[in-house]
């Protein structure tokens, strides 16, 4: 099912692509315009996500194509998703909060979904957070979003 | 300036302070990264470009290389110790290594691995020395259809040659075109797939691409298969010391393993990796005892470990001399000089002596400090597997968000990074390589300018570009490694079943004669 849904994704972002790229001007053989090879790269990933949905089509339909499971070491398999939804929460949450904030709460927020205590979760979270600040904004002179809080 | 000269004049370069620091950085942290499961050289040089900003170009590369090739040292101490790979080019060495370990011989694994890496990566820069400089002068007299051909064979020889099947690469290859042409033409200027945003009228940048591709995906993956503390076999100084025999055994596989390795690295593809399988199987071929393979053969230790520091060597030639990267390291190495304002290609040897001979040069010191880390050092090095695999987890994935931000101070950067993050980490679970992705997405716009300058120059007629003799040679090279296998497969089913048939036939004829 994930196979066919990823299929089907993939052909209709190549066929985007493809009628996007037709739009621009394509130019002459002599003279190609800037559309001319996003043409061309349409025209190849859309025959190749063809392909490859039509063989996940017609593998599925023989029944194969499934995907295996990883069993995790530390218990059940854990799933990703928290820990995706962590590191969007931080991209969004950054520029309102500051990077020093935004770096504390991502990491606590990991450590405790992958289990770790509470002592050690706020330990890690205020010296990895201080930690990376000293190192990119301090010594690397990075500039990083101070959010709300005063400059 | 020759080869001999251009070395001594490089070591001056080598040998200063500043970059002297880089290369210990860069190997201790390959050597690192090598070790820790999870995190590959490609994400460890991803997520250390931002901090090169501020060095020299010469002193970039140097740290920036120093991860890639220590990354090979430190790899194979996890294979043969735990029995767990540090990275994919050390995976071959764990089939003997951990038997040796098992055998209670790590201690003369470890330095047959060691003292090979060093042999092959010192014989690999000798490859470089004299290739690249070769290759750069016959790259002077190349035009835009011959860099063009070069680029599209290199991609059909990575989509045969990368893991899984050639279909998938192929669909990687178009994404990672499809994302080059992101950004402004360069010819007239018009934004092409921004969709509005200033910020895309750059481009995709390649760096979060890698550190969502190869750090974001690989944590998301060991978070997923669990974070369980390793189990780690103890080693002494004293017991690092292979027996007369074990040496006299090592000598030749390490040879073999050099040329083999460094010939692969020239090779678009995942040279480090390939060139363990074809080391461990020249190997095999060679003995008089191949069954014994798998049960501690000393050799099985010390071809691949040669061949994966030569092959990280081989990847270097086309970097230095034409400027093309055929892997995601060596990509991320040619976006590291162009960020500095520096282009690779076959001029640079001539106008940046420094950047080359100063780079080549310090790949002798960089093996020369990692054997000197990797022995004594070595239980220093195991001791960072007891580092709690959460926290690890997280820091990487934190500096993974700080590193792409501070790129270009953009939080577009740091969208790029959570998507290709989750994409490769999909790709994984597709069982799906992601590097010919990279390299496209490197070689995209310069085929895109060679592309359209050729068709400018023949003015239109794609003949005039496949007449030239070298244009003809690699796009028949690039057919044949896409078509040829499958090709062979069938010629020979058609022989076979021919063979069948005719086998049939007489068979059917015997038994009517005999009926």
């Amino acid at each position: 099912m994930v196979e066919r849904v990823v299929a089907l994704a993939v052909l209709s972002v190549s066929g985007a692509y493809l009628a996007y790229a037709l739009r621009m001007p394509l130019g002459t053989m002599a003279r190609p315009g800037a559309g001319f090879y996003p043409v061309a790269v349409g025209a190849f990933a859309c025959g190749v996500a063809l392909v490859v949905t039509a063989m996940v089509f017609r593998r599925a339909a023989a029944g194969g194509g499934v995907i295996e499971t990883t069993e995790a070491a530390d218990g059940g398999p854990r799933p990703v998703w928290p820990a995706a939804a962590t590191l969007a929460g931080f991209t969004l949450l950054m520029p309102w909060l500051g990077y020093p904030l935004a770096a504390l709460l991502f990491v606590a927020a990991l450590l405790r979904q992958l289990g770790a205590g509470w002592r050690s979760t706020l330990l890690a979270a205020v010296l990895s957070a201080e930690g990376s600040y000293y190192l990119f904004a301090i010594l690397l002179g990075v500039t990083l979003p101070q959010g709300f809080w005063p400059h | 300036m020759g080869p001999i000269e251009g070395l001594l004049y490089g070591f001056t370069v080598a040998l200063t302070p500043g970059n002297l620091v880089a290369c210990f950085v860069g190997v201790l942290v390959g050597t690192i990264v090598g070790v820790l499961p999870g995190i590959g050289p490609v994400g460890a040089m991803a997520l250390l470009l931002p901090s090169t900003f501020a060095l020299h170009p010469a002193t970039a590369l140097i740290m920036l290389a120093g991860i890639y090739y220590g990354a090979m040292y430190g790899g194979s101490t996890t294979s043969i110790l735990v029995n767990v790979p540090g990275e994919a080019g050390s995976v071959v060495t764990l089939l003997d290594g951990y038997q040796m370990t098992k055998n209670g011989r790590a201690g003369a694994a470890l330095a047959v691995a060691a003292v090979g890496s060093f042999v092959a990566g010192s014989l690999g820069v000798v490859g470089i020395m004299f290739a690249a400089g070769w290759l750069a002068d016959l790259a002077v007299r190349f035009g835009p259809p011959e860099y063009f051909a070069i680029a599209l064979a290199g991609l059909a020889l990575l989509s045969r040659l990368s893991g899984g099947s050639v279909l998938s690469a192929f669909l990687m290859v178009a994404i990672g075109l499809a994302l080059g042409t992101v950004g402004m033409d360069p010819i007239s200027a018009l934004r092409r797939f921004t969709f509005g945003s200033v910020q895309l009228s750059q481009g995709v940048d390649l760096v979060p691409v890698i550190m969502g591709l190869y750090g974001v995906a690989e944590i998301l993956l060991l978070i997923e298969a669990g974070l369980a503390r390793t189990q780690i076999a103890g080693v002494k100084l004293r017991e690092l010391f292979p027996t007369r025999e074990e040496w006299r055994r090592s000598c030749a596989p390490i040879a073999r393993g050099s040329v083999v390795g460094f010939v692969t690295g020239l090779i678009p593809g995942p040279a480090a990796v390939l060139s363990t399988f074809i080391s461990y199987a020249l190997e095999k071929k060679v003995s008089r005892t191949p069954e014994r393979f798998g049960t501690g053969m000393i050799e099985g230790v010390a071809g691949p470990e040669a061949a994966n520091n030569a092959a990280t060597a081989g990847a270097m030639v086309p970097l230095l001399s034409l400027g093309i990267p055929f892997s995601p390291a060596t990509a991320i190495l040619l976006g590291a000089l162009v960020l500095h304002g520096l282009q690779p290609g076959p001029l640079m040897i001539s106008q940046q002596p420094e950047v080359f001979w100063g780079f080549v040069a310090s790949m002798y010191v960089g093996n020369f400090m990692l054997l000197i880390l990797n022995l004594p050092l070595v239980g220093l090095f195991v001791s960072v597997l007891r580092m709690p695999q959460k926290l690890l987890a997280t820091l990487v994935l934190l500096l993974c968000l700080v590193g792409a931000y501070s790129l270009n101070n953009s939080f577009l950067d740091l969208w790029v990074l959570l998507l290709f993050g989750v994409f490769g980490y999909g790709l994984r679970k597709l069982a799906i390589d992601p590097s010919p992705l990279v390299v496209a997405l490197v070689l995209g716009p310069m085929m895109e300018k060679t592309l359209r300058q050729s068709l400018f120059l023949s003015r239109g007629s794609l003949l005039e570009l496949v007449a030239r003799p070298l244009t003809a040679s690699l796009l028949l090279l690039g057919a044949l490694a896409l078509f040829g296998p499958p090709l062979v497969g069938w010629l020979r089913g058609l022989a076979w079943g021919g063979m069948v048939t005719r086998r049939t036939v007489l068979f059917r004829g015997r038994r009517g004669r005999g009926r």
